[in-house]
This record gives C-alpha cells, structure tokens and sequence, in this order.
C-alpha cells in the first residue's frame, strides 16, 4: 500500500493502533481521578499488550496475557477497590499529587531510553528486521519451560502456593483479637 | 533463522516499552491511593515485559528465553498484585483510608 510515497504494510498499521490505544489508555491509568475507571483502562492496556505480542510472533504469551492479566488481575484489582474504597467521586487535585514535577521527571526517563534505543550500536548489530518467523510458537514455549526451565517452573508454582496462604493470612478479619 | 517481514523494527517495540515505563513511573510519582500505586507497578511491569519478548524474537538468533521470563514475571505480578491488595484490604480495615501519605504506622 502506498501512502504519500510511503510503503506502509497492514501489520505497520495494526502496531499504530494498537501503540496508540496501549499509550493512551495507560495514560488514562494514572490520570483518571476514580480509581475503578483508572483499572477498567489498565484492563484495555493489557488487551492492547496482548495485541503486541501477537504482532512479535508469540502467541501463546498472547493468550496467556488476555487469561491472567486481563482476566484475574484487573479482576482482582476491582474487587480490591470495591472493598476498599468509600467514596468513588474524588477530584483530580486529591487523587494526583504534584502531577508537573512527577511529568518532568518522567519525562526525562523517557528522553534518556529513547535516545538509547535509537543510538544504540548493539540493537543495530545484534537484531533482525523482523521477529522471528518460527521457534516462538506453543510447542516451543512447552519445550522449553519443561526442558530448560523446568526447576524455575515448578519453585514458581511453590511461589504461588506461598503467596496464597500469605494474602489469605493478611487479609483475614481478626476474629478473637489474636 | 527465518524472520517475518512486517516491516516494524524493533526499536518500535521498544519506544513503546519505554513509554508505558515512564508513564508507570509518572503514577507511582502521582498517586495517592495505594492501589493506584499497584496499578501503575503493573504498567512498569508490562513494559519489561515487552522489551523481554521483542529481544526473544527479534535476535538474529532468536531465543525463546524472552517469553519464559515474561512468563515468570507475569506470575510473580500475579503474586504481588494479590499480596499488596490484601495489605491494601488489611490497612484499610484498620485506619479507613489507603492514602500512602497517610500510612505512618510503622515510622519511627
């Protein structure tokens, strides 16, 4: 397809959308004086993130990343705020806190990797025009984390079952005072 | 190794990451609610997690390592997003507010 002189492929278009929609809904996230709507936009910031993998030939993290963090934690975070907060209509000056010096600073972060990304001599030595074709798919995903990784996989499951007992200990309401 | 030809270089990919980062660390800055906090380590969270899979698959050797640690750290996200909520639950309960501002019990 050719735009202005450019040559501009379907999937250059797809990863616009998609950047957009991730970089404005979290932009959204952090801007958004009522905590559950900033949480409704994390959720449609996960879904655009899923949207990138698909585009960096990884499906499974794809699907993996609708399941988990689209479908438990921003669910999680709802409930957490359902049970935590009273009043839902605050203002933007009490929900945000210095909100210019935070942007300068931020700001600054972002200049500093951009230029790195873009100057960077080993990015442009060490990396192809485009992600790999085979390799990254299901079986190779499998192959890999029951080969390989297999130790980290199952102390992760350990790390699960911890975290489990730990935020149902915490969270618990003290019966008898103890 | 067999690349697809999608016309998106990688430093796209990781302009991307970089702000979803910085927009992370703008709310960590920003937010007073400590679930606001949560949400905006999430996003930071997110953006590792991108750069990890377009190194995986754009390396002219391509590695599958980038989507096993994204997998890893998806799960440890899992797992301190559920410990910080029932911190934030627990705080709640005790002082009715989650202002992180405000939390002062354990300051000497």
């Amino acid at each position: 397809m050719h735009v202005l002189g450019f040559d501009i492929t379907g999937y250059q278009v797809a990863f616009v959308i998609l950047a957009g929609m991730t970089v404005g809904s979290a932009a959204m996230v952090v801007l958004m004086p009522n905590i559950l709507r900033a949480a409704l936009f994390l959720g449609l910031t996960l879904f655009c993130i899923a949207g990138l993998y698909a585009l960096m030939n990884a499906p499974f993290l794809a699907a993996v990343q609708v399941m988990i963090y689209v479908g438990a934690i921003t669910t999680m975070f709802i409930l957490a705020i359902f049970l935590s907060h009273r009043v839902m209509k605050i203002g933007f000056s009490q929900a945000i806190y210095n909100p210019l010096l935070a942007a300068g600073a931020a700001g600054l972060m972002f200049l500093f990797l951009f230029l790195t990304v873009v100057n960077s001599v080993w990015i442009k030595n060490a990396v192809a025009a485009g992600p790999a074709s085979s390799g990254q798919d299901v079986p190779a995903v499998a192959q890999a984390l029951l080969q390989p990784y297999v130790f980290p996989f199952e102390l992760a499951s350990l790390v699960l079952l911890a975290v489990l007992i730990g935020a149902v200990v915490i969270a618990k309401e003290d019966t008898d005072g103890a | 190794m067999e690349h697809s030809a999608y016309g998106i270089p990688v430093s796209w990919f990781l302009t991307v990451g970089a702000m979803l980062f910085c927009i992370g660390l703008f709310g960590m800055m920003v937010r007073r609610s400590a679930i606001g906090m949560l949400l905006s380590i999430e996003l930071m969270l997110n953006a590792a997690n991108i750069n990890l899979v377009a190194f995986g698959s754009y390396l002219k050797m391509p590695v599958i390592a980038g989507q096993i640690f994204a997998i890893f750290v998806i799960t440890l996200a899992a797992a301190e997003a559920a410990v910080g909520l029932a911190i934030v639950i627990n705080i709640y309960r005790s002082e009715q507010h989650i202002d992180a501002d405000k939390m002062s019990a354990m300051k000497l």
